[in-house]
């Protein structure tokens, strides 16, 4: 597994005690609260509603288990015993003291993870496939281009000092896994047609008030031009993008008011003159090297003769948390922490230390977070799938519901967050009572739920099956609905059902909406597919009456 | 004292006093500006690319950075030194102490701190890291890895 090298932990060391510098000008009052504030973001740290929390990074959500056991150590050291795994691959802790930070980041440092540019108005951590490298058909696998990238906007001189916040997702597979058409940039791993390697570029995307696809501003980019490409573009956006709107930072606001060709013209025009620049090439000797640290830690094993378990329960939780790998004789699986009552995405510390330690006996010590707020187990021998599903029984960690409709993804929303306007935890809680049997849910299928607690869709709501935005309406929480949107095969936001319901109904229009796809659908058909035939006018009957 | 509106000035590198122009004059009036030797101060809205073709006219620019999270001058700078060479000094006026590094790698090529910084320890934030991610404008003194 890729590991940094003597002189990144130094980085990470020196990012630390410069931060530090600047927490105790902070609190002897000789930096202000702006300045202050605009810094402790890129270091990821937020003032919330009864504490501090902390975003640490994973980076493209990729974790060794000794990792993961310095971020139990820090739930137990800093916090209140847990954290919370993020939609966008992260783990951030939300009882932080103030003074304790540099100590927390510098424990982290050992492990090489930090918190750097997790927040702010710089570029964030890179949202990769947790599949990668692992399944068939991929283009290729993004991790070694996620790292460089990754590396290039490392306190970027130029681009640390954005309108907006920008979150890049990187893509090598044929299936979408990473939501690419929704971020600020997304890279898909193309190959043109004399089989060379580059990316298709999409900018502009986001969720939000004024949630957006992509558009493509770059067909192809040579690989090793993308760094260039990439600079381009966000100096575009520097000079030119919103500064004067609270609301209209984000790039895609740029993109729409030029108009997605005058965007990618200026790019363009801007990229001629520094796609030559050699010190902007992507390096292509330290990205072999990264792919040779990149190398799958196992080799192709005959299990002929293997017959797995007969168990009942064994066999629900491996239909929906087992799928097949590239390499013979492994399977990759998806463990769930979703628990009754349980902010979804949350760990205690003592699970984080029990999921190490089952990634060193069962998957080479790696561990990838999702955008699902789910683990993966990327490696793990076919005849030690039943032995791994016993050990995770036997900690309460066998969650049968990936893949269902109780896998429901949802913000901390307003009993954590003061953006907040609405629950989303309790909500995802009685969505799960209601469908508490497992035959329904397997009956459902793949169906996903997301809840998001206001309009900056940390949840990701417009991109379910069924999307629930929080919002108040004369002192009450209300919640609006989506539906049908999605990434996976192509990129749909979902559309507004109509008026928002009440946060005592809004479990039932839930129940409805499952009721009328399960009505109408036919043989395999997925939510979407029934939601394209059908339209939305049944579902509006059924929960408007 | 050269004949400009609202002449301002700043002590140089080398210590000594020059005029500056804000943009705007510049732009009206650039033709006789320059042969009085003065400095052009460019605000983060200013259009930077109206001057490039007249680089070799302005003996200075001053590049205002007192609104701390406004990124616009770190590509101005980029852009002057880097892209089109500019020779005369990039001087970064109202700067922040916690972003001299980054004002620095991009090209600016001298500083004036506000005077809130004053008696700070600039070295803490100037001198940047010991490791660099990425090609910039200049790259001096860094061990880069990128």
């Amino acid at each position: 597994m890729y590991k940094y090298s003597e002189k990144d932990t130094q980085f990470l060391v020196e990012r630390v005690d410069q931060f530090e510098k600047q927490l105790n000008r902070y609190l002897s009052g000789e930096l202000d609260e702006d300045k202050f504030r605009s810094l402790r973001l890129r270091n990821g740290l937020y003032m919330e509603l009864h504490a501090h929390m902390l975003r640490i990074a994973i980076p493209y959500g990729i974790l060794s288990s000794n990792q993961l056991r310095a971020l139990a150590d820090v739930a137990d050291k800093y916090d209140r015993g847990f954290g919370h795994f993020t939609t966008r691959q992260n783990i951030q802790f939300n009882w932080i003291q103030l003074p304790e930070i540099a100590n927390l980041l510098r424990d982290l440092t050992d492990v090489g993870l930090h918190a750097i540019q997790t927040s702010g108005k710089a570029t964030r951590n890179i949202t990769a496939d947790p599949l990668s490298g692992l399944t068939e058909g991929e283009i290729e696998d993004a991790r070694p281009y996620c790292e460089l990238i990754r590396r290039w906007f490392n306190l970027h001189p130029e681009f640390s000092w954005l309108p907006g916040k920008f979150k890049i997702a990187i893509n090598g597979a044929k299936l979408d896994e990473t939501a690419l058409r929704i971020h600020d940039l997304g890279l898909r791993l193309v190959k043109n047609k004399k089989g060379e390697l580059g990316f298709s570029v999409y900018v502009g995307g986001g969720l939000g008030a004024a949630a957006m696809i992509g558009p493509e501003t770059a067909s192809f980019v040579p690989i090793e031009d993308i760094l260039s490409y990439l600079e381009s573009v966000m100096r575009i956006y520097n000079l030119k993008g919103r500064r004067d709107h609270q609301k209209k930072l984000r790039i895609k606001f740029l993109v729409r008011e030029l108009g997605a060709a005058e965007f990618s013209r200026l790019v363009d025009e801007d990229w001629q003159q520094t796609k030559n620049d050699p010190e902007l090439k992507l390096n292509l000797k330290e990205l072999q090297s990264l792919k040779e640290d990149f190398e799958l830690p196992i080799d192709p094993i005959d299990l002929k003769g293997f017959r797995d378990e007969v168990d009942f329960n064994y066999s629900i939780w491996k239909k929906n948390n087992v799928r097949s790998h590239k390499v013979s004789g492994y399977s990759i699986v998806t463990i769930s922490l979703t628990k009754l009552g349980s902010a979804p995405g949350d760990a205690t510390s003592e699970q984080m230390r029990i999921l190490a330690k089952l990634a060193d006996q069962y998957s080479s010590r790696e561990i990838r977070t999702t955008k699902r707020q789910t683990i993966v187990f990327p490696f793990v021998r076919k005849d030690e799938v039943f032995d791994l599903w016993k050990s995770l029984e036997e900690y309460d960690l066998s969650s049968p519901h990936q893949g269902t409709l109780a896998q429901i993804v949802a913000c901390p929303g307003r009993d954590y967050c003061d953006l907040a306007k609405a629950v989303s935890i309790p909500i995802a809680t009685r969505v799960q009572e209601r469908f508490n049997e497992m035959n329904k849910l397997l009956d459902i299928g793949d169906l996903n739920i997301n809840i998001s607690g206001c309009e900056n869709s940390c949840a990701h709501h417009h991109i379910a099956d069924i999307g629930l935005l929080g919002m108040q309406k004369n002192g009450e929480e209300y919640y609006q609905i989506t539906l049908a949107g999605e990434t996976l095969h192509e990129t749909n936001i979902g559309k507004k059902l109509g008026p928002s319901v009440s946060s005592e109904t809004v479990v039932d229009a839930v129940e409805n909406i499952v009721n009328v796809f399960i009505d109408n659908r036919k043989s395999e058909e997925k939510f979407t597919d029934v939601f394209k035939r059908i339209g939305i006018e049944p579902f509006k009957e059924k929960v408007y009456g | 004292m050269v004949d400009i509106e609202n002449p301002t000035s700043l002590i140089n590198k080398d210590y000594e006093s020059i005029e500056l122009v804000i943009f705007a004059e510049w732009i009206e009036d650039f033709e006789r500006l320059a042969n009085l030797g003065v400095g052009l101060i460019l605000e983060p809205g200013d259009d930077v690319y109206l001057i490039q073709n007249q680089l070799d006219l302005i003996d200075l620019i001053a590049l205002d950075f007192s609104n701390f999270d406004d990124g616009r001058g770190y590509t101005q700078a980029y852009l002057l030194s880097k892209r089109w060479k500019y020779v005369g000094e990039i001087i970064g006026i109202n700067a922040h102490l916690d972003q001299l590094q980054f004002m620095i790698r991009s090209g600016v090529t001298s500083y004036q701190l506000l005077e809130s910084y004053k008696g700070s320890n600039e070295e803490d934030y100037s001198n940047g890291f010991s490791l660099c991610y990425q090609a910039a404008a200049n790259n001096n003194g860094l061990n880069l890895q990128y």
